[in-house]
């Protein structure tokens, strides 16, 4: 037994961890070894030592046991304290999360902010252009609306050569190049219309009837296509504007078997360019 | 191991329960050792109440058993077997108890240990079903 006993002890007490979480219990097991082995040495009974030595292997295994037991509950100390870093490492995550998705979303939120004011504003230019593109078609309408109501005024025909402006006989003295009030009045207008339009230039065309010679037609419808730029001229039409042609008793418009048509045929033609001044060739 | 009676330890302590001559020589007279009792009473109380029936009965019942013991002594007026018993059944009661407490604690140890595993698992699930930070 008392062998026991100290082959318990030593056991106990080489072992570090004893000492550390279960000394008072160590120390009770020494002193209980102590006593059995003084009893030992005073040469006590049997019994005696035996009881002793009994005694102190138990406070030995009672050191032992407690050991294990303080062990075990720092074990638990320690996993709860690593159970709350945990949870709070997690809330930390979660709150970071949190914060980061607030931080995107907010982010994103002036992102999108930015784009409706982008969006808006191209919007606005989009609309300023459309009213700009209206404006300009409604006066490209307006001119276009007035020009024709010049025309008309002018008893403008079209024709494939373009617009052309009839000066009838009654607007000359007879057999004469020289217009009368009436045909200064449409001259008037034509200057006008070369004003308004400064692009636009005419091919004066004198014509006669058949009467009378050849050579006496050609020249009176030169002579009546002259007057008409004349007097354009002299109203302040550029002269490079315009040019003339006399064609004497050709390209009649009507018969010139009888009186009507004989006068339908004197007249000056004044065709009229296109926008961009050409006057397309008989 | 030398000692003054050739018996072994188990079949003198039979012998002290007999009633036979006081082996402590230098005591005459053993007063009653109710002290000592009482101690060891409280001392298998609290093993019992430490749960020591269920996670050390082996040791609980030793300490049981000397206690009894130790009461019949008593009874029979024989003190100093009532004496060592008593304080035999002290430390038993106490070694009794100290395995249940490490034997709970052990397990406590455990239950946490597990608890954390699962957590821990728990959490690494959760952190990789959050979507990753756009930087």
């Amino acid at each position: 037994m008392l062998e026991q006993a100290r082959s318990d002890y030593r056991a106990a007490a080489e072992t570090p961890r004893v000492g550390m979480l279960a000394a008072p219990e160590l120390k009770q097991a020494s002193n209980a070894l102590t006593a059995a082995n003084d009893a030992w040495v005073k040469k006590m009974s049997k019994t005696e030592v035996d009881h002793l030595a009994y005694l102190a292997k138990q406070r030995a295994g009672i050191a032992v046991e407690t050991t294990q037991q303080r062990a075990a509950e720092q074990a638990v100390a320690g996993a709860d304290a690593s159970r709350d870093r945990m949870r709070l490492a997690a809330r930390t995550n979660e709150a970071d999360s949190a914060h980061r998705a607030a931080d995107t979303a907010r982010v994103q939120a002036e992102e999108a902010q930015r784009q409706a004011v982008l969006a808006q504003q191209q919007a606005d230019r989009a609309r300023a252009d459309a009213a700009g593109s209206q404006q300009q078609a409604a006066l490209v309408l307006q001119r276009n609306s007035e020009l024709q109501a010049q025309l008309d005024d002018l008893h403008a025909r079209k024709t494939d050569r373009g617009m052309v402006v009839t000066i009838g006989d009654v607007l000359f003295d007879t057999d004469r190049a020289q217009l009368r009030a009436g045909g200064l009045r449409n001259v008037e207008k034509l200057a006008g219309f070369f004003r308004q339009y400064p692009q636009r230039k005419a091919l004066v065309e004198g014509f006669t009837d058949s009467t009378g010679t050849a050579g006496h037609n050609q020249t009176l419808s030169s002579q009546r296509a002259d007057a008409v730029r004349t007097a354009l001229v002299d109203l302040g039409v550029g002269g490079d504007r315009i040019r003339t042609r006399g064609y004497g008793e050709a390209f009649p418009v009507a018969g010139n078997d009888n009186p009507s048509g004989r006068q339908l045929n004197r007249r000056v033609e004044i065709v009229l360019s296109d926008e961009s001044g050409v006057v397309a060739p008989r | 191991m030398k000692t003054r009676a050739s018996l072994s330890g188990a079949v003198a302590l039979a012998g002290l329960l007999a009633g036979s001559a006081l082996l402590l020589g230098a005591c005459a007279s053993t007063p009653p050792p109710t002290a000592q009792v009482a101690v060891s009473t409280a001392a298998v109380a609290n093993a019992v109440g430490s749960g020591a029936p269920e996670l050390a009965p082996a040791e609980m019942k030793i300490a049981r058993d000397k206690l009894e013991r130790a009461n019949a002594a008593m009874s029979a007026k024989d003190y100093d077997s009532a004496l060592l018993l008593a304080q035999q059944a002290q430390v038993d009661a106490q070694v009794a108890q100290a395995k249940a407490q490490a034997t709970k604690a052990r397990k406590a140890a455990e239950t946490v240990r597990d608890g954390n595993r699962a957590l821990s698992e728990e959490l690494e699930r959760k952190k990789s079903d959050t979507p990753a930070p756009r930087n």
